[in-house]
C-alpha cells in the first residue's frame, strides 16, 4: 500500500512538474508575443497566470481572442516598423500648421531642406545603381524593368518586381508603398507589405527591394 | 453474440468519431484567433494548424511567434 501511494505521489508531483515548467514556459512566450505586438509584456504573462486561478482557461481564451481582433499599438501611426521613425504616410498639403509663436518659429520652417534624396546601392551581378529624386512632390515607381518613364526608377536585378514599389515625394518627406512584388520590400530589416500602405521613410537608412540593399541619403 | 459484437463495434467507432469532432471543434477555439494572429504577424495562417497536435503543439505555435522576427514588422521595444 505504502508503495502505491509512493508511485501516485511520484506521479502527480511529475505532473505537477510538467504544468509548472509549461505555464512559466508559456507565460515567457506570451510576454514576448504581445510585445511585438506593441502591447505591454506583462498583459500576456497575466492572461498566461489566470489559468492558475479558478477562473480557469476561459478567460484566457477570451482573452487571446481580443488580442486576435483588437487594434495592436504596432499599427498605430508613430509605431512604425521594428522602431523605423514614421509609419502612415500623408503626403503634405497646404501650409503647415503654425508651430506656436511666430517669434519662435522652427529652424525647419524658417530654413526647408531644399536637398533631394539618393538610393544607392550593389545589385546582385556585382553593378551599382545610384537614383536621385529632386523636388518636393511626385510619384515615383521603383522598377526592375527599364521603361524610359521618366517617373520610372531603375533598378535592374532579377528580384526587383516590374513595378516593385511606389516612391512618393512630398515636401521634405519620401513615403515608399510596397506593391506586392514576391521579393519583398524591408525598411531597415522590417517587412514592408502592401496592406500598410504608404510609410514615411525618411528615417530609413536602408531599404531592400528583392536581394538589392539601397542606402537612402539626402542628395 | 455476433450482433452483440457488431453493436459495441459500432458504438465504439462512433464514440471515436465524437471524440474526433469534439478535439477539432475545441482546436477550431484555438486556431480562428491564432491564425489572425499569425497572418498579422507575417506568417502563414496555416500555422496555427499546430494546435491540432496534443499536448505541444500550442508551444510549438507560441514559440514560433515569441522567439521569431514576424516578417511583418514588430514594436519597438518598450524602455
Amino acid at each position: 500500500m505504502g508503495i502505491e501511494i509512493a508511485a501516485l505521489t511520484s506521479f502527480f508531483g511529475l505532473t505537477g512538474a510538467f504544468a509548472l515548467v509549461g505555464t512559466v514556459l508559456a507565460a515567457w512566450m506570451a510576454w514576448r508575443i504581445v510585445e511585438k505586438a506593441g502591447l505591454p509584456g506583462w498583459t500576456g504573462l497575466g492572461a498566461i497566470l489566470l489559468t492558475l486561478t479558478g477562473v480557469g482557461t476561459i478567460v484566457p481564451l477570451i482573452l487571446l481572442w481580443i488580442f486576435a481582433f483588437m487594434r495592436w499599438p504596432r499599427d498605430e501611426p508613430g509605431n512604425g516598423l521594428g522602431g523605423v521613425a514614421g509609419g502612415g504616410f500623408a503626403p503634405a498639403s497646404g501650409p503647415a500648421p503654425a508651430p506656436g509663436p511666430a517669434v519662435l518659429a522652427g529652424p525647419s520652417m524658417a530654413l526647408p531642406d531644399a536637398r533631394g534624396w539618393r538610393l544607392s546601392g550593389v545589385l546582385g551581378h556585382g553593378g551599382t545603381v545610384s537614383l536621385a529624386v529632386a523636388g518636393t512632390s511626385g510619384t515615383y515607381a521603383l522598377t526592375g524593368a527599364h521603361t524610359g518613364a521618366p517617373t520610372d526608377l531603375t533598378v535592374p536585378d532579377p528580384s526587383v518586381g516590374q513595378p516593385h514599389a511606389r516612391l512618393m515625394l512630398s515636401g521634405n518627406r519620401l513615403g515608399l508603398e510596397d506593391l506586392g512584388s514576391p521579393g519583398g520590400t524591408f525598411l531597415d530589416g522590417a517587412r514592408l507589405l502592401p496592406e500598410h500602405g504608404p510609410r514615411d521613410i525618411s528615417a530609413v537608412r536602408s531599404i531592400r527591394l528583392g536581394s538589392v540593399e539601397l542606402a537612402l541619403s539626402r542628395a | 453474440m455476433a450482433s452483440l459484437v457488431t453493436w459495441m463495434l459500432a458504438l465504439g467507432s462512433l464514440t471515436v468519431a465524437l471524440m474526433l469532432v469534439s478535439y477539432v471543434l475545441v482546436s477550431l477555439v484555438l486556431i480562428i484567433p491564432t491564425w489572425r494572429i499569425c497572418t498579422r504577424a507575417g506568417f502563414s495562417g496555416a500555422l496555427s494548424l499546430f494546435h491540432l497536435v496534443p499536448f505541444i503543439g500550442s508551444f510549438i505555435v507560441m514559440g514560433m511567434l515569441a522567439f521569431s522576427t514576424w516578417p511583418a514588422g514588430e514594436a519597438a521595444p518598450r524602455r
